[in-house]
């Protein structure tokens, strides 16, 4: 993206700068408000989280900048076609209902930090929990990488290029880690909150301004029909291949985003999970719908986008509106807020996560097993720095466009999903097979993806990958209970349960 | 639990219930929008393609069967079932 939104002008400059320094001032209530200097209250805010705090965050996480800019420009390539993002953002929900009500409470009772935590209690291995931790941070850094580089865009584009997108980059970076070194999950959770409710405002905004400058929803779904009819067709046979494969790369790939995880294992109790799940189901509704709407609005009154450019559709609207009358603008810097707070609230969270694992899984796995909670809480602050500071020179030293990096982390990130949507349930799942799954699915998702074959009959490689991935899954564990029954056969005493846990 | 009658073993969890994971099914695939003939627009229907009406009542559809689902059979209190008395670092099976 070159630029990501219209002059603000100083006015909204000033407005979207006190909205910064408010988050580095929740930042240090959060300070005030910690309890001790333990793992458990800087990276899951004291396990403390109600039902408004969790729900607003994981809107705040879950919905990222690529919901705003990406898909309106998707909607603008693609047409009614993009409507898929509303229901693989949906099917995040449904892949938590397939483990989270087993691991929240597993979480709880074993006092679980990371991801890596659960996946060390569950397999025994050290090396399953460093290559998935490896992944999760691989994917994670990819993740934050296309915030980084957003954000960038948009600083650049609201002061007319005045300040340069690296600039824009290091400040917001800068002003991100700030507010989480201080006080950790708790202020990155209620930077959320604020960050989550903005959001809100701004979809909402965007529903009741951007379809108007087509002359309303009818009128712009007829003129899409007269001058690009195959945008508003149902979509192919195989294009719904492609919708199911989404279904399942989002659905299992997002549904186990370490930060996500963490976040579950913040909750105050079950219920304010249950409830935030409640509420998210409908969120699809509220955002992706929306961000389509605005997409193909785009197509009927910015006709002369190609490539890149779709991605400044949303922008390019919203400078249409701006320019329309003083509400407009001012709507419109509230929505490049929302923008904002789309981009930090997601990477702060996953930069938090990232900061959780190295410290947790590596660090102290590896290198302190007997290091106290506060030298671990001080090495987790340093990490978040130092992991910025990398992020930042890769972010301003790259060209890859959002939707490129976005492609590679989903490919990674799924192939970890056996570790939770089987792990919990199957019994006989070991280590070494799970392993083994991950580097098959991984190889043949990165190895279609280098040879050009992104898709295979419609179906994403992640997800040919993870079906690969699943199949070791099972094979190793019919292998294993075979194994496991013909050895209490032999010693002529009935199988028992005593050598195994979860699954029952 | 409020009805230890109704739940007797607790710890109840959505996965557990085969027939709401077919209701899953019959609903992605009302949002699916694979059924409709080629190159089918439809009326408008407040002002989107019917296809797209249609997707969208699935949608909403399955927000509100989860938020049945999650309400009546995701149990909310502590299952003991989790707990062993191996040591926390778990162990390869």
């Amino acid at each position: 993206m070159e630029t990501v939104g219209p002059s603000l002008g100083l006015g909204g400059i000033l407005f979207v700068a006190a909205y910064l320094l408010s988050t580095i001032f929740i930042g240090w209530l959060a300070r005030k408000r910690r309890q001790n200097d333990s793992l458990a209250d800087f990276y899951l805010a004291g396990r403390s989280m109600g039902v408004a705090v969790l729900f607003l965050t994981l809107y705040a996480t879950q919905y990222s900048g690529n919901t705003m800019f990406g898909y309106a420009g998707r909607a603008y390539q693609i047409g009614f076609g993009w409507m898929v993002s509303a229901l693989f953002m949906f099917s995040i929900i449904v892949g938590y209902l397939l483990f989270a009500p087993r691991l929240v409470v597993l979480a709880r009772v074993k006092a679980f930090i990371t991801p890596g935590d659960f996946i060390s209690y569950r397999f025994g291995s050290k090396a399953l929990t460093l290559l998935a931790t490896l992944l999760m941070i691989y994917a994670l850094a990819n993740y934050i990488l296309a915030q980084l580089k957003a954000m960038g865009a948009a600083v650049e584009g609201i002061t007319s290029g005045a300040v340069p997108s690296a600039y824009g980059i290091v400040a917001l970076a800068i002003i991100m880690v700030i507010y989480e070194t201080l006080g950790g999950m708790r202020s990155v959770a209620w930077t959320d909150v604020m960050q989550g409710v903005v959001l809100l405002i701004g979809f909402a905004i965007l529903l009741f301004v951007i379809p108007g400058l087509g002359g309303g929803l009818t009128a712009v779904v007829e003129e899409v029909s007269r001058i690009a009819p195959e945008k508003v067709i149902a979509p192919s046979a195989e294009a719904c291949t492609t919708w199911i494969s989404y279904l399942i790369l989002i659905g299992c790939g997002a549904a186990i985003y370490p930060q996500a995880i963490q976040r579950l294992y913040s909750s105050r109790s079950v219920t304010a999970i249950k409830r935030s799940f409640t509420f998210m189901a409908f969120m699809p509704l509220t955002t992706s719908l929306i961000a389509v709407l605005c997409g193909i609005t785009g197509i009927v009154v910015l006709p002369e986008l190609v490539a890149a450019e779709t991605d400044q559709v949303l922008p390019r609207l919203c400078a249409l509106v701006m320019n329309e009358s003083l509400l407009g603008y001012w709507l419109i810097v509230v929505v490049f807020a929302a923008a904002l707070a789309a981009l930090m609230s997601t990477a702060d969270s996953a930069l938090l996560s990232i900061s959780s694992m190295i410290t947790r899984d590596i660090y102290q796995a590896h290198f302190r097993p007997g290091a106290d909670e506060a030298e671990l809480t001080w090495v987790g602050k340093v990490c978040s720095w130092i992991a910025v500071a990398i992020l930042i020179v890769v972010a301003i030293g790259t060209e890859k466009t959002l939707v490129r990096l976005l492609e590679l982390k989903f490919e990674v990130l799924v192939q970890i999903a056996p570790c939770f949507f089987l792990g919990l349930y199957w019994r006989y799942l070991s280590a070494p097979t799970v392993v083994t799954g991950i580097l098959v699915g991984i190889g043949l998702a990165l190895g279609l993806t280098l040879f050009g074959q992104t898709r295979v009959f419609g179906f994403h490689a992640g997800v040919v990958g993870l079906a690969a991935n699943v199949a070791v899954c099972a094979v190793g564990s019919s292998y294993c209970w075979f194994t496991a029954r013909r050895a209490s056969s032999a010693a002529g005493a009935p199988e028992t349960d005593a050598a195994v846990f979860l699954t029952r | 639990m409020s009805d230890p009658q109704r739940r007797p073993e607790g710890g109840r969890e959505p996965r557990q219930v085969t027939w709401i994971w077919l209701v899953y099914l019959f609903l992605f695939n009302l949002a699916i929008p694979w059924y409709w003939p080629a190159g089918f627009r439809g009326p408008l229907v407040a002002g989107l393609p019917t296809w797209v009406a249609v997707t969208i009542a699935a949608v909403v559809l399955l927000a509100i069967w989860t938020g049945f689902v999650i309400h009546y059979f995701w149990d909310d209190d502590f299952d003991p079932r989790f707990v062993d008395d191996r040591p926390d670092e778990g162990g390869a099976l």
